[in-house]
């Protein structure tokens, strides 16, 4: 039996001084050699046992897609059509969970190797496997399998909201052979992949090349409708046979504190649509305007929070970010906290937000309470902290707000969904909303969670709606 | 795909009216809602008015103020496409039978409004009465762009008297009231205006509806770049507006944030494009 490697196989980073400089990705992905390296390390669990696989929210097959790699190590392109062919049974995504998914809290992190060394490097053999099928066109011969059989023909399905639930959805339902509408409200189709996640994560030429494939299966998307406005969902069942409800948690939260309507402060959705949608970034090649001042305090401890932030610093401020509570608690990736910090983000950990301070209409300090932890947790497994009664006032003439977001209710308002109290939509175990017929995923169900949850969404939803439209059919 | 331009005509020296196909907006919009486009590419997205909406054409007016207008009108002609065009958005105003319906206007977006607005509250079986002020004479628009066919009653003000009655919207309001006149005011226009007019109705309880523009991004409930200040909480004026019962907003905080926000940004970038402009030899 080989020896057991401790120590991941690591990938390319762009060096500090140069990435901040720029939007450009961070992160440059395993070669075909470092990444049969890196799945060497595997110890092969078998299928039935291994932890990664229950540990991804989709199930994928991971000792198989790696075992596929090692299997095919002489013909790199067969090792990856074969390695692809076994993750898209569960996640037709790849390039992009790969970049995004939390993997230390799925699949690296109950991984056997884990316990004596380094996890293997899922995420980014994940990533390499759809990075390198879409450079070599082994992709595209794979779609072709799959694009014989979307026809159209079994029926008609309208989704709402092109982001990783509605897409995901989209392109399910096309390979079984439905004629697919996305309707989304943007000019871009992406959703959070588009306005939310800068492009030094996940650059946006993936997407549009994931956006093509599904073209190619034969789904539409129809940009610039606003479900609930433009058209009603009534109207959609009156065309089509089902509805799914990818809407996202697209209404962001902001602090119920005194100076909230001052200048420059930022909720995170607007700072990052600006910036990744509407490349204010690029002005004055683009059109649309952003205002970074020079001190920036960035609120909040997830992902979110780290792309405001190293996005702000890429506009040439100094960063801070602001969590109430610790370190150990922020829900970010590891890999974006690290690097946030090597790119020289700040961070002040337990300190609260009370108050922003303002002169001539522009926000100019924060005022925090600092916070102190307890040793309880609250009912989503977070340490409970309690106010100390000392306060602190830093100096800020930005401020971006990430502290979550809640659904957008729009879409709620004109169609009459049962809903949860903390707003979402209340959906059966097959994912069907109180409307016959309408099936709903992602944060539009979950609040606010991740993009494999989304895309797991998406596809579950998708075997439902065809079970409902055969069963409707047959009636 | 894009959005043809099927009209374009100039109301005065700075307005201007567009006609854009766009029969997925068309068919749903109502008074009170407004729509987002976008002019190319690379543009920015722009919240609008709507003065009419039918046959799938979206007509609306707009002021040559910073790049994007200056760009629309200078660019593209009819037959051009824009590139993008959402809507409607917004709550629509409740069409219902008031009484006394006044709609009072002093800037591009509003008089759109005052038309669009009257024309269907005139059809519920309203008397409507219409307030629109211009700066002088040579602001005014063409008759047809006034909303003069759909007011029981229409006044026109200039600021310099040099057409119509001499003064602000204001002024006449405050004569309708004296004169027990307004069971309802809507306004639109100039925010600072607004604020006036809510101070000037408050005492009599008149009940007062104002669009409060405000700089968006999505339109959508989104962003939260349009939030305001409602009866003391934080509302979006894309998706909770844009118009508003005017007693219960901060006018402070909406005037600041629509007019400070961007400014030094907007003005570099509209120099850059005048100076395009002239180098281009269309100004």
């Amino acid at each position: 039996m080989p020896k057991l490697i401790k120590e991941r196989v690591p990938t390319a980073e762009r060096p500090v001084e140069e990435r901040v400089k720029d939007f450009k990705e961070v992160n440059l992905g395993y070669t075909w050699e470092l990444a049969l390296k890196e799945a060497e390390r595997c110890l092969q669990c078998p299928k039935d046992y291994a932890p990664c696989i229950k540990g991804c929210p989709v199930h994928i097959d991971i000792p198989g897609f790696i075992g596929a790699l090692r299997k095919y190590r002489d013909d790199p392109n067969k090792a990856v059509r074969e390695a692809l062919r076994i993750i898209w049974n569960d996640n037709t995504l790849p390039a992009i969970t790969g970049r995004v998914c939390p993997q230390e809290e799925q699949c690296e992190g109950v991984c056997v190797v884990g316990k004596v060394g380094d996890p293997i490097n899922i995420g980014k053999l994940e990533r390499f496997v759809a990075d390198y099928a879409r450079e070599h066109g082994i992709d595209e011969e794979l779609l072709c399998e799959f694009a014989e059989k979307c026809d159209g023909t079994k029926g008609k399905v309208a989704v709402v909201g092109a982001g990783p639930a509605g897409l995901t959805c989209a392109g399910e339902l096309a390979k079984m052979g439905y004629k697919v509408t996305i309707y989304e409200a943007l000019h871009k189709p992406g959703g959070v992949l588009v306005y939310g996640i800068p492009e030094f994560r996940l650059p946006k030429e993936i997407l549009d090349y994931e956006l093509k494939k599904l073209e190619k299966l034969g789904v539409e998307i129809k940009t610039d409708h606003l479900i609930g406005k433009t058209l009603t969902i009534q109207e959609l069942l009156e065309e089509y046979d089902a509805v799914f409800i990818g809407t996202g948690a697209g209404t962001p939260k902001l602090l119920d504190i005194p100076g909230i309507l001052l200048d420059r402060i930022y909720s995170a959705n607007e700072f990052l649509t600006r910036i990744n949608l509407m490349k204010a970034y690029k002005v004055p090649e683009y059109d649309t305007p952003i205002a970074v001042g020079r001190k920036v305090i960035v609120i909040g401890g997830g992902n979110t929070a780290m792309d405001a932030a190293r996005s702000a610093l890429r506009l040439g401020a100094e960063v801070t970010i602001a969590y109430r509570r610790g370190r150990e608690d922020m829900s970010a990736r590891i890999e974006e906290i690290k690097h946030a910090e090597e790119e020289g983000v700040k961070f002040m950990f337990f300190v609260q937000p009370v108050e922003f301070l303002g002169e001539n209409g522009k926000v100019k300090a924060v005022k925090f309470e600092k916070m102190k932890p307890l040793n309880e947790k609250d009912s989503r497994g977070k340490r409970k902290i309690v106010g100390t009664g000392e306060y602190v006032t830093v100096e800020a003439d930005t401020v971006i707000i990430a502290i979550g977001l809640e659904p957008n209710k729009i879409i709620l308002e004109e169609s009459g969904f049962e809903v949860n109290p903390d707003g979402t939509i209340k959906v059966d175990e097959n994912l069907m909303t109180s409307i016959p017929g309408v099936f709903a995923g992602g944060d539009a169900i979950r609040g606010e969670a991740t993009v494999i949850l989304a895309m797991g969404d998406g596809k579950k939803a998708a075997k439902a709606i065809d079970e409902y439209i055969r069963k409707k059919k047959n009636n | 795909m894009g959005y043809k331009i099927t009209a374009k005509r100039d109301l005065s020296p700075i307005d201007y009216m567009i006609e854009v196909e766009a029969p997925h907006v068309a068919r749903a919009w109502k008074p009170g809602q407004f729509v987002v486009f976008i002019l190319h590419e690379k543009g920015e997205r722009i919240p609008m008015s709507v003065f009419k909406a039918e046959n799938g054409r979206v007509m609306m007016f707009i002021r040559k103020l910073g790049k994007t207008s200056l760009q629309l009108y200078y660019e593209f002609n009819v037959g051009d496409e824009l590139y993008s065009f959402l809507g409607p958005l917004g709550r629509p105003i409740k069409i219902k039978e008031y009484g006394n319906v006044v709609f009072a206007s002093d800037a591009v977006c509003g008089h759109a409004e005052n038309y669009a607005l009257l024309k269907a509250m005139k059809e519920a079986g309203n008397y409507t009465i219409s307030v629109q002020t211009f700066e002088d004479k040579n602001h005014v628009y063409p008759e047809e762009f006034l909303a003069k066919s759909v007011a029981d009653e229409h006044y026109l003000t200039t600021l310099d008297g040099s057409a119509g009655i001499k003064g602000h919207y204001l002024d006449v309001v405050k004569e309708l009231i004296e004169k027990d006149k307004v069971d309802i005011i809507f306004a639109g226009g100039g925010l600072n205006n607004l604020a006036k007019l809510a101070e000037l109705t408050r005492p009599y309880g008149i009940p007062t509806y104002a669009t409060v523009r405000q700089i968006m991004v999505d339109g959508t409930g989104m962003c939260g770049s349009c939030r305001v200040l409602y009866d003391g909480k934080v509302k979006f004026a894309c998706r909770d507006g844009p118009v508003f019962d005017a007693h219960k907003i901060d006018w402070e905080d909406a005037i600041n944030r629509n007019h400070n926000r961007f400014v030094e940004q907007e003005k570099l970038a509209k120099e850059l494009y005048l100076k395009y402009l002239k180098e281009k030899g269309v100004i």
